[in-house]
């Protein structure tokens, strides 16, 4: 494809705005705290080397949200139907953040419609013990605080509301909104799938920002050294967004990875 | 006309330093600044001051708010008991156990049957959405806040009137699969229910349910307006007209000797406004599920455009923390003075938005002193009060 399209795809009723860009071997990625920018650096270098599809989750962007769909069960289960109703074998699944933890539950259950994974500041798993937080909380720490926590260089990349047009601000409050319902309690994990991630028998690939204070790089070896084979790698000079803050770094991962 | 005097319990002994540096006094400031005997004795004294409403005829009412100067009735049912005990003849309003931010309806449909019995049957029942930075002190989900305050608010009424035996509630934010309280409460078939909000949408609800709708601190405009919405309402759905009894309007009120008496020392009920409702954005603007998506540009950017849509509950707190005596008496928050003027007042207020049935006082805060507070309360309940009860429920279109 080459050029930036936004799409729309329809599974089982759900109405799913999609990114697309690239072509060769399938890649479908799942965003985090916000979706994806379709302007995005990241999306033209990784096009070159697969051909993305990168949905809203409903409530984020422009994808709507039915009443009562609010949980990520709901949001695994869509996305097992979303890989059966893509015409391929199977795909490269890359979770950023919030939609790592959905990548990695997808796999756990589902690891037969997909060849590769890709985990990014994962969220979705306990770690430290009961009185120790591992993900830091973005709804009740202060805005100021999350901004240093999640970038490298805010300076550079921490979005500005003031120069955000009013759409952007929208798409900004829907994700937030729809972020809260879907990952207030349990904060951000679900207590069941550590358990579960040796159930993972595909080569994986955990990507961590060097300086993401959101989740730590502690928590990203922890969380790989439970998926069995599991590669740990750290991108200097990024916080949560290694995608935004270190494109071509997170990139090149992704690539070397791909060609193993 | 009913009135309802009220004390929150605010703690305003923090020395104003700390007040200043912090970004928020709700939620987060740390209870070291709370030392339990100063706040032994002002529970000693406010309980006092109910039971002097008791002694007078003034029904009282108990409201609960979390983790801040503002307010120590985190626990509103604790204090729902000693009220129910040690008064003997006034009405005793909840208003109430933040419901949508517990984990079970049931127990507080338990907890609320037991003080009707108590107070035998002087209880009155009202909600309220909650919020702001008590979501964070709750852990609740702000998102379905409202969704979950419909709920329980249905399921505390099953709980509280069914007598046939365990029923089982399978809903979308609570189960229960065996309620069945005991005691039940003293009033058939059930205490009477209120609700606070002022958003239209909420406000419409309100009317078709019936509840008796109060307004807190909302000013003419806006009171009318929710008053409005409620008797609308009501009307699409082909229910009965109310009368002004379902209505109650909530405003902070001093009465005096004198004007000047009643002005000063009911400023000091502005530290309400001035102090306590600092709160940090991650609690406010920023908090999910307060504004609605489209409202975001007026809400995210540093600058807010102005003149926009409506005014949400955060903005309607900003607005206030600035106000001045005059102001809050020109916008109807403030009724203070001696007894003629606070009755002229109520009463100038009462035409503006089409008629109310109670009048909550919110008669002490800050750092009024348990003196002042009780002369207030004698003076309104002797010279205000039997003004106000000539007042008799009218039907409104």
């Amino acid at each position: 494809m080459g050029s930036s399209t936004v799409e729309r795809l329809s599974v089982r009723g759900l109405d799913l705005e999609v990114a697309r860009r690239g072509a060769g071997r399938p890649a479908l990625l799942l965003h985090g705290l916000q979706n994806v920018d379709p302007r995005a650096r990241f999306l033209d270098l990784l096009g070159r080397h697969t051909e993305i599809i990168a949905p809203s989750h409903p409530g984020f962007g422009s994808s709507p949200r039915p009443p009562d769909f609010e949980t990520v069960y709901d949001l695994v289960r869509l996305y097992l139907e979303v890989l059966e109703s893509l015409p391929y074998d199977t795909v490269t699944l890359i979770g950023l953040s919030f939609g790592g933890w959905l990548a990695a539950e997808i796999a756990v259950a589902c690891s037969h419609r997909l060849d590769r994974l890709v985990l990014v500041d994962a969220l979705g798993i306990k770690i430290s013990d009961r009185e120790t937080p591992d993900i830091l909380d973005v709804f009740n720490t202060s805005p100021a605080e999350v901004r240093r926590r999640t970038w490298h260089d805010p300076s550079r990349w921490a979005p500005d509301h003031d120069a955000m047009s009013d759409e952007e601000l929208v798409v900004r409050a829907r994700n937030w909104d729809a972020l809260c319902l879907y990952g207030w309690h349990p904060y951000m994990y679900n207590p069941q799938l550590k358990r579960w991630l040796g159930r993972i028998r595909i080569p994986t690939l955990v990507l961590w920002g060097a300086s993401d204070g959101i989740v730590t790089p502690a928590y990203g070896r922890a969380y790989s050294g439970l998926i069995p084979g599991s590669r740990f790698q750290l991108i200097e000079g990024a916080g949560l967004h290694p995608e935004i803050e270190q494109a071509e770094a997170f990139v090149d991962a992704i690539a070397r990875f791909l060609e193993r | 006309m009913d009135a309802w005097w009220q004390c929150e319990v605010p703690y305003p002994f923090v020395p104003p330093e700390i007040l200043d540096a912090t970004d928020s006094v709700r939620a987060s400031l740390p209870n070291k600044y709370c030392d339990p005997r100063i706040a032994a004795d002002l529970f000693e004294q406010v309980i006092d001051e109910f039971l002097l409403c008791d002694d007078l005829g003034l029904n009282v009412l108990a409201v609960e708010h979390h983790a801040g100067i503002n307010s120590l009735l985190g626990a509103n049912p604790v204090l729902l008991g000693i009220l129910a005990r040690q008064t003997r003849q006034v009405r005793i309003l909840t208003l109430g156990t933040l419901i949508s931010l517990r984990q079970d309806p049931v127990r507080v449909a338990e907890e609320y049957a037991t003080a009707d019995v108590i107070s035998r049957g002087r209880l009155e029942i009202g909600f309220v959405k909650s919020g702001g930075s008590e979501m964070a002190s709750n852990n609740a989900n702000p998102v379905n806040n409202v969704e979950r305050y419909w709920e329980a608010i249905d399921l505390i009424k099953k709980a509280l009137s069914h007598q046939e035996g365990p029923f089982s509630w399978e809903g979308k934010h609570y189960t229960h699969r065996h309620v069945n309280i005991w005691p039940r409460p003293w009033q058939q078939p059930h205490p009477r229910m209120w609700s606070a909000t002022g958003d239209p949408d909420t406000a419409a609800e309100v009317g078709r349910r019936g509840l008796v709708h109060v307004l807190i601190l909302r000013g003419p405009e806006g009171t009318r307006r929710a008053y409005a919405a409620h008797r609308q309402a009501r009307a699409e759905a082909g229910l009965p007209k109310v009368t002004t009894d379902n209505f109650a309007y909530a405003a902070f009120v001093y009465v005096g000797d004198t004007d000047e008496e009643g002005l000063r020392v009911g400023s000091k009920l502005l530290w309400f406004l001035h102090t306590s409702l600092k709160s940090a954005p991650q609690y406010s603007r920023f908090l999910p599920g307060t504004v609605p998506p489209h409202l975001a540009p007026q809400v995210y950017r540093t600058m807010p455009k102005t003149g926009t849509a409506m005014l949400s509950a955060g903005q309607n707190a900003a607005r206030l923390t600035s106000v001045t005596a005059e102001q809050a008496q020109a916008q109807g928050i403030l009724f203070a003075g001696n007894p003629d003027t606070v009755y002229r007042q109520v009463m100038e207020f009462y035409d503006k938005v089409g008629g109310f049935g109670h009048l909550s006082l919110v008669g002490r805060s800050g750092f009024m002193t348990h003196a002042e507070s009780e002369k207030g309360i004698r003076l309104f309940a002797t010279e205000v009060l039997p003004r106000l009860r000539e007042i008799k429920p009218l039907t409104v279109d």
